[in-house]
């Protein structure tokens, strides 16, 4: 997405009018809501959105965390283009001449209420594409002491899809996904990319042989609107369109990853690892009532000495 | 209450979206204005086609010759100078976006190459070749549609 710098030091107009999109799932009914915002410089959708929650109705729904554009979950549709709330400065969207700005739950994911979104089947496409790094030898990533090279360059080609912070803005904008629920998506087949293209994971002919299915890299006709939408500069769509020429080579029998370099042990001396206490992991099977009774202490001093 | 599961509304705008580029107005996207005409003509072509077979498959029963001739002597302003017009709009954008896309889509090429994000933040392909490209595919295709078009008419 395009951002402007100097945004944030302008000032937008003195009044706003929200027009949001409310949906009501009791009652099954959908509206349109105004109300108007005093702003003042540097305020951005979501503090507009929470001025109104906390002055004027307390009813609206949306979804939000960090209020930094880093937890990815503020996304929702401005002024007809999906966006980060927190992202996005009033005085970028509203003008004197036009002092509105429209609000909409995303598109492409089923709405819960007003503006709050359903991301469940969208982590899932995301968890099917197994977005981690894979070796061969599965004692070198548990046991954890080694380390896994790349030079700068080999970084620098793949740096740019590390970025993604699963906002999923970019599937809400895809003209694909649209009209076809099973499409994995900008974000997940970035992903794949990604880890394609990562010389450090094996999984490279796994991967590819996943993804070759229609609801892969297949179904992408570059609309490149997620490309236009992404706010961490992600390009999805070109790495869709990497993947698939990838693809393309490897069921001609041209494509061959160079093999993985082996993991090696820092030379510096390594803390041999403390284990950690019983009650830290909260894993499955805890009795969360008789540690409401016991309260955990975890040991952090001695952990970090 | 507690029993009835609450409704979701499913919001996704369907075909429309493959008609309309604006269903939502993507800044700095005029690959998805390509991507709506290409799929349009694509669809019309293979409509087009169909009807093709069909009328040129009408003068086996009524005798070449003369159908040649007929369709030689279309001149002017005609249904028949005005589809071939028509198809014409429509083949060249297809095929000039066409060879666009294969470069991008089946070579992976002409899209830029990963870089870190500085100001303003535009993704690499949005600025790389195909994006020249398509400006050309714009330009060149009413000039060529125009003369397709003076070729059908006048001469
Ligand atoms: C100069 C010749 C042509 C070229 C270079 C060309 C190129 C292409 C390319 C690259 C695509 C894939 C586009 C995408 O992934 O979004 C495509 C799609 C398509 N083409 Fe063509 N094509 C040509 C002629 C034709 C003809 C003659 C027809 C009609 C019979 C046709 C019908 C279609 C259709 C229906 C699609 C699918 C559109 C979509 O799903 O969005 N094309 N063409
Ligand atoms: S690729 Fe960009 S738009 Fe898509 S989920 Fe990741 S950060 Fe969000
Ligand atoms: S609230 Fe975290 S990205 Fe907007």
């Amino acid at each position: 997405m395009t951002f402007d710098p100097q945004a944030a030091t302008r000032t937008p107009p003195k009044k706003v009018i929200f027009r949001i999109k409310r949906y009501d799932p009791e009652k099954d009914k959908t509206w349109w809501e105004e109300y108007e915002v005093e702003t003042y410089r540097g305020m951005t959708v979501l503090d507009a959105l929470l001025k109104i929650k906390e002055e004027i109705d307390h009813t609206i729904v949306m979804r939000y965390s960090c209020r930094m554009g880093v937890c990815g979950s503020c996304g929702m549709v401005i002024n007809g283009m999906p966006r980060l709330a927190c992202q996005t400065q009033i005085s970028e969207v509203a003008s004197e001449a036009k002092p509105v700005i429209e609000l909409e739950p995303l598109k492409n994911y089923p709405v819960i209420k007003d503006l709050l979104t359903d991301f469940t089947k969208f982590f899932n496409k995301h968890r099917s594409v197994k977005p981690y790094l894979i070796r061969k030898n599965k004692e070198e990533v548990e046991k954890g002491d080694a380390e896994f090279l790349m030079t700068p360059e080999e970084h620098k080609e793949l740096y740019e899809y590390t970025l993604c912070i699963a906002c999923g803005l970019c599937y809400s904008a895809c003209p694909v996904a649209a009209s076809d629920e099973r499409f994995l998506g900008p974000q997940a087949l970035a992903y794949v990319w990604r880890y394609v293209s990562d010389p450090r994971d094996e999984a490279w002919k796994e991967r590819l042989e996943a993804v070759d299915v229609e609801e892969g890299p297949w179904s992408c006709h570059y609309a490149a609107s997620c490309s236009a939408v992404c706010p961490k500069m992600v390009d999805p769509g070109a790495a869709i369109q990497r993947l698939r020429s990838v693809l393309i080579k490897y069921k001609l029998g041209l494509f061959k990853k160079k093999t993985a370099k082996k993991a090696v042990i820092p030379k510096e001396q390594v803390k041999p690892k403390k284990p950690l206490p019983p009650e830290s992991k909260l894993v499955e099977g805890v009795d969360i009532e008789a540690l409401d009774k016991a309260p955990v202490e975890i040991p952090v001093e001695e952990l970090i000495s | 209450m507690a029993e009835e599961k609450s409704k979701v509304i499913d919001n996704r705008p369907g075909w429309i979206a493959s008609i309309n580029p604006w269903v939502l107005r993507v800044v700095n996207n005029p690959e998805r204005v390509a991507f709506v005409l290409h799929r349009v003509t694509g669809i019309l072509m293979a409509l087009i086609i169909m009807a093709h077979i069909f009328v040129t498959g009408t003068p086996a029963h009524t005798g070449w010759e003369a159908w040649v001739e007929e369709i030689n002597k279309a001149q002017g302003f005609s249904l028949v100078t005005l589809y071939f017009f028509f198809f014409a709009g429509i083949a060249w954008f297809h095929g000039l976006n066409g060879i666009r896309l294969l470069l991008v889509e089946f070579f992976g090429v002409c899209i830029g190459k990963p870089e870190k994000p500085k100001p303003p933040y535009i993704a690499p392909s949005l600025k790389a070749c195909q994006r020249k490209l398509l400006y050309l595919v714009f330009l060149l295709w009413p000039i060529l549609w125009a003369i397709t078009g003076y070729i059908v008419f006048f001469k």
